[in-house]
């Protein structure tokens, strides 16, 4: 690249970036400041009170409210589900994408169409379903249905299908079976999309707030979104705690996410085809 | 219930109180059938409890602040009775309403809780919650140691539902350095429609608008219901058969309401919370907010506030009001020493209700609202002057469905989409059908 | 052990550009016994059949009832609540088709853009550079916040009164009363424009990661071949990535047409009922207003309609030769 052009190239992403980084810059300016000061008109930028208040409400936990439980409880339980989906779905995809059965567009198919049904309609009857498991108010509950989701299958199949066959082909002729060119072949290729599948289902449930309302019942079994919910007053908002909150809760799946990318998919290699 | 049993601790429980078939059929006795629990015992007046070890679950709404307030008095009552153990789950209100009727049909609801009281009769038509006539006769709580309407709106069906703890109405918030700016004077905010409107013309002369009208259901819904009630009229007629708020005094009121936006009085366009965050600093100057206003106008050490009654623009004086009340839940099994120490419960903490009201509110208990202890809560007893004249909505399940009508109609007229009139009649062909529709459900 | 089977697969790959030169084509190879799919769907399946399909044919039964699952009579009553949605008389025909519109407008705006620029964010990162990490975290940090805190942020900052949008705007001497969150068309402006800051690093993502499926020598021949990069990217980029895109496709229609924590946290449905999609409605109806059977009539409602779209979808890109 030439010179200007280099220039030029950053000049874009670097302008890009403030938009996309100005809220949240915002948001962590906020965190440090008096909730009197986060809704000041005109709003201020830097603080001009800075307060580590809102954090101190944060972790000044109380049996009501012991959030480092709920961190860990969001940790356990995003982490588990990732894992369980990245396990049972690369699974089914795989049998979607590559082998031949009866009634497999037709699986395909209604796996698929279930996506399109308003996940409000599940809740109840999941509801009545764990109850009856045994598994309310613990991370089962959390972990286990969300994991049925037709996404993660869809997501990996539409990869297992743009992946090019030489190489199955080739392990297949040198003599492995299904489960072999699956572990050997498929899923080290596959390393970009199970890494991003792995990123976004950690995601959902970290984020879910919706179900655990229904799920989870003492104080120290629940997640971080129902648990910040309850720091809040019931009539207004308290802003400093709740970007305080948001802060804290994006750094695991930050974190997260620069390890997938940098160590995961970025580190495959396509040299595998030339062989 | 204790809640903290293990998964086998939940299926024994599950096995011992009958199968629920796992599709469906929960509700194995609706509003009509007999209930159990609900004090059928005629024990003596329970204001102690002497059985066996007791322990009780108590959920609510009261998040932030407010949960402080009550788990000091749950702290108390634990260490005053060596036998009743109270452990107190918070939730925020949405999340809570969803909850608990989910949790009570599984039979893993709590024993006790607080609802408000528009959302009695749903949950007692949906059989969550017991009727507690039993329970008021033998605490010896009738009308005349709370106030007329809070206690007659706790009932459904002729029945008892909910003990009333608090009652929480709007009032006029006004920052007095706006008002100062104005010339006007900060310890006499206007009590009628011509101080208002003369306040609000000195409030524009001084640049400042003076009472921004907002479109959302807090406050700008309530405050119309407010006007409505102040202009002689009424949400629904007797029994909730028709909707009666797009009737003259409703669009009398809401007319008042738009005005304004139209006479300036108010930007247009206030988003939700933006008129309490303009009060704050001095761009909004009289504000009909509810009690809890209170807490996050404290927050603000240099702001310069009051608070009162809301004035009388109307013909009358009335005044929106929530409130907060006991209720207990239904069990799989009768339990009639949790039943006992629940009496014991709820009575201990409605004669404590000063301290509660320390927290922005007006206790329920005529004793305790007109103690010396809280007519020294300046903020809290001048909403409190308001009490016989509140208005609550009618006690008919699904009633709040049809209050979202209102809630649309005034977002349309405050946002200048309609006119009120037609924003009202519009809701009104609406809540009709919706009335019409709940009484199928609900029967009656 | 070597088990074979051949069978005709169906390779939905363009015939042009999924093999570099000189490679023969061929259908995939199968070698597997009869029970070896099986096998490997079976543990997914298990989950699947659980928590979705049971779930998903019992609200089926559920919206052919008068339901709410505390009222001991469930009354049976057909296709009534279908019915009512075509009712012009009925309480929800105007409340449904109301929020069906405000569904279908956000979708129809906020789709193209989703599929567009995570694209092309995509294709400039994807070249290695120095700070390519850290860009690529940019982009999608928003994602990361859930989106209660998006919504409460949001409407703090486009409040039309006190938000810092319209107080930067006023600083720079453009109108700066413009009501973002409580007008038409402003509503929606601020509500796709949200999403798209939400979400777009979300498919930029997978479009990466899709990028990096496609093999290095297909760019090299393409560059042989002369043509420039519009070239490369009609004949070896879109091509290569034409199941992820699919994906991309699908999932970015379902999710806009799911849309719900923005529009209730943001404008609340406001001006009026407007913004209100189909399930704010939905939700509201079965979770609030405990009318079950109305609730999911209406899912399964917009559940058609989207599976519909999808099929077009689906064959679109099956002849898009």
């Amino acid at each position: 690249m030439s010179r200007t052009r280099g220039i030029a190239w950053y000049t874009i992403l670097i302008g890009l970036s403030l938009i996309f980084i100005a809220p949240l810059v915002w948001m962590m300016l906020t965190a440090f400041k008096t909730p009197g000061e986060a809704t000041r008109v005109p709003p201020t930028v830097l603080p001009q009170e800075p307060t580590t208040g809102a954090f101190g409400t944060l972790f000044e936990s109380g049996s009501q409210t012991p959030v480092l439980r709920w961190f860990l409880n969001s940790l356990l339980a995003a982490t588990g589900q990732a894992a369980l989906i990245l396990v049972v779905a690369s699974m089914a995809a795989y049998a979607l994408a590559r082998m031949e059965f009866r009634g497999k567009n037709l699986l395909f198919g209604m796996i698929v169409a279930t996506l399109f049904v308003p996940i409000f309609i599940l809740i109840i009857p999941n509801f009545l379903i764990v109850d009856r498991l045994g598994w309310l108010d613990t991370l089962w509950a959390l972990i286990v249905p969300g994991a049925a989701s037709a996404f993660g299958v869809f997501f990996l199949r539409q990869f297992f299908e743009s992946l090019p066959r030489e190489l199955e082909e080739a392990a297949v002729i040198e003599g492995a079976n299904s489960w072999q060119v699956f572990t050997r072949v498929i899923l080290p290729l596959s390393k970009p999309a199970l890494a991003t599948l792995a990123v976004i289902s950690f995601l959902t449930n970290w984020n879910d707030f919706i179900w655990p309302i229904y799920v989870l019942f003492s104080p120290e079994s629940f997640t971080l979104p129902p648990g910040l919910g309850i720091l809040q007053g019931a009539y207004t908002i308290n802003y400093p705690v709740v970007m305080a909150g948001a802060a804290i809760a994006s750094v695991p799946a930050l974190l997260l996410f620069m390890i997938a990318q940098r160590y995961v998919i970025e580190g495959v290699s396509r040299s595998g085809l030339k062989g | 219930m204790n809640l903290h049993i293990s998964r086998r601790g939940l299926l024994g429980i599950g096995a011992a109180g009958g199968a629920a078939t796992l599709l469906g059929a929960c509700g194995d006795s609706g509003p009509n059938e007999k209930v159990t629990g609900g004090g059928q015992n005629a024990a003596p007046a329970a204001t102690a409890y002497t059985g066996p070890n007791v322990a009780l679950a108590f959920w609510n709404g009261f998040t932030g602040g407010d949960g402080a307030f009550m788990k000091k008095l749950v702290d108390q009552f634990n260490t005053e009775h060596q036998n009743i153990k109270v452990t107190m789950n918070v939730y925020q209100w949405a999340d809570y309403y969803q909850k608990v009727p989910a949790a009570v049909s599984t039979g893993n609801g709590p024993d006790l809780g607080i609802m408000h009281v528009d959302s009695l009769a749903t949950n007692a038509a949906r059989g969550v919650i017991l009727p507690l006539d039993d329970l008021a006769k033998s605490l010896n709580l009738d009308e005349a140691q709370f106030s007329p309407p809070v206690w007659q709106a706790g009932t459904y069906n002729n029945q008892r539902y909910g003990i009333p703890l608090d009652v929480h109405p709007l009032g006029l918030f006004y920052n007095k350095s706006a008002m100062e700016k104005a010339g006007l004077d900060p310890e006499k905010p206007p009590t009628n429609n011509d101080e208002y409107m003369s306040a609000l013309d000195k409030l524009k002369s001084a640049g400042i608008q003076g009472s921004w009208a907002t479109p959302f259901n807090f406050t700008g819904s309530m405050w119309f219901q407010s006007l409505l009630w102040q202009f002689g009229g009424d949400l629904f007629d007797e029994g909730a058969k028709t909707a009666k708020f797009g009737e003259d005094p409703g669009v009398q009121a809401l007319t008042w309401y738009v005005d304004l936006v139209k006479k300036g009085y108010s930007p247009k366009n206030v988003a939700q919370d933006a008129d309490v965050v303009a009060l704050r600093n001095g761009k909004n100057a009289l504000n009909w907010n509810g009690i809890w206003t209170i807490n996050t106008l404290r927050e603000d050490k240099n702001l310069k506030w009051g608070a009162a009654a809301v004035p009388q623009i109307g013909t009358q004086q009335a005044v929106w009001a929530g409130s907060h009340q006991f209720v207990q839940f239904k069990q799989r099994q009768k339990d009639d020493n949790k039943l006992t120490a629940g009496k014991v419960f709820m009575n201990w903490i409605s004669q404590k209700s000063l301290e509660w009201a320390k927290g922005g509110q007006v206790p329920a208990r005529k004793d305790v609202r007109e103690s010396a202890e809280f007519k020294a809560l300046p903020e809290q007893s001048a909403l409190a002057q308001q009490i016989d004249y509140v208005h609550y909505p009618p006690s008919v399940p699904g009633i709040g469905d049809a209050m979202n009508t209102v809630v649309t109609a005034v977002n349309e007229a405050v946002l200048l989409r309609k006119e009120p009139g037609k924003a009202l009649s519009d809701a009104t062909a609406k809540a009709n059908q919706i009335l019409e529709q709940n009484r199928k459900k609900y029967g009656g | 052990m070597v088990e074979q089977s051949v069978h005709a697969l169906e390779d939905p790959r363009p015939a042009a550009a999924a093999t570099g030169p000189g490679r023969a084509r061929r259908t995939g190879v199968k070698r597997s016994a009869r029970t070896t799919p099986y096998l490997f769907l079976v543990p997914y399946f298990l989950l699947f059949v659980t928590f979705v399909l049971v779930p998903a044919v019992y609200g089926l039964w559920i919206s052919l009832h008068d339901w709410d699952y505390l009222l001991p009579g469930k009354p049976f009553v057909g296709l009534d609540n279908y019915q009512a949605l075509f009712d012009a008389n009925s309480a929800v025909f105007d409340f449904f088709w109301q929020s069906m519109q405000a569904t279908g407008i956000f979708t129809v705006l906020s789709v193209p853009l989703l599929i567009a620029v995570p694209l092309v964010i995509a294709l400039l990162l994807n070249r290695s550079f120095p700070g390519r990490t850290f860009f690529r975290a940019v982009y999608f940090a928003p994602y990361v916040l859930g989106v209660a805190v998006i919504g409460v942020l949001w409407r703090f900052v486009l409040d039309p009164n006190l938000g810092a949008v319209n107080a930067l705007l006023g600083a720079i001497g453009l109108p700066a009363d413009t009501p973002w969150t409580t007008d038409l068309p402003w509503a929606w402006i601020s509500l796709v424009g949200v999403t798209v800051w939400w979400t777009l690093g979300f498919n930029a993502v997978i479009y990466l990661a899709g990028l990096q499926d496609i093999p290095r020598e297909l760019y090299e021949a393409a560059r042989i071949d002369g043509g420039g990069k519009w070239a490369e990217f009609r004949h070896v980029t879109l091509p290569g990535l034409r199941p992820v895109l699919l994906f991309v496709v699908i999932n970015t229609i379902l999710a806009s047409s799911n849309m719900f924590g923005q529009a209730y946290l943001i404008t609340q449905g406001a001006p009026g009922v407007e913004t209100r999609t189909a399930i704010m409605y939905i939700a509201q109806t079965g979770l609030r207003d405990f009318k079950m059977g109305s609730a999911a009539a209406m899912s399964y409602l917009l559940t058609l309609v989207l599976l519909i779209i999808s099929m077009i979808t689906f064959r679109l890109f099956r002849t898009k030769d």
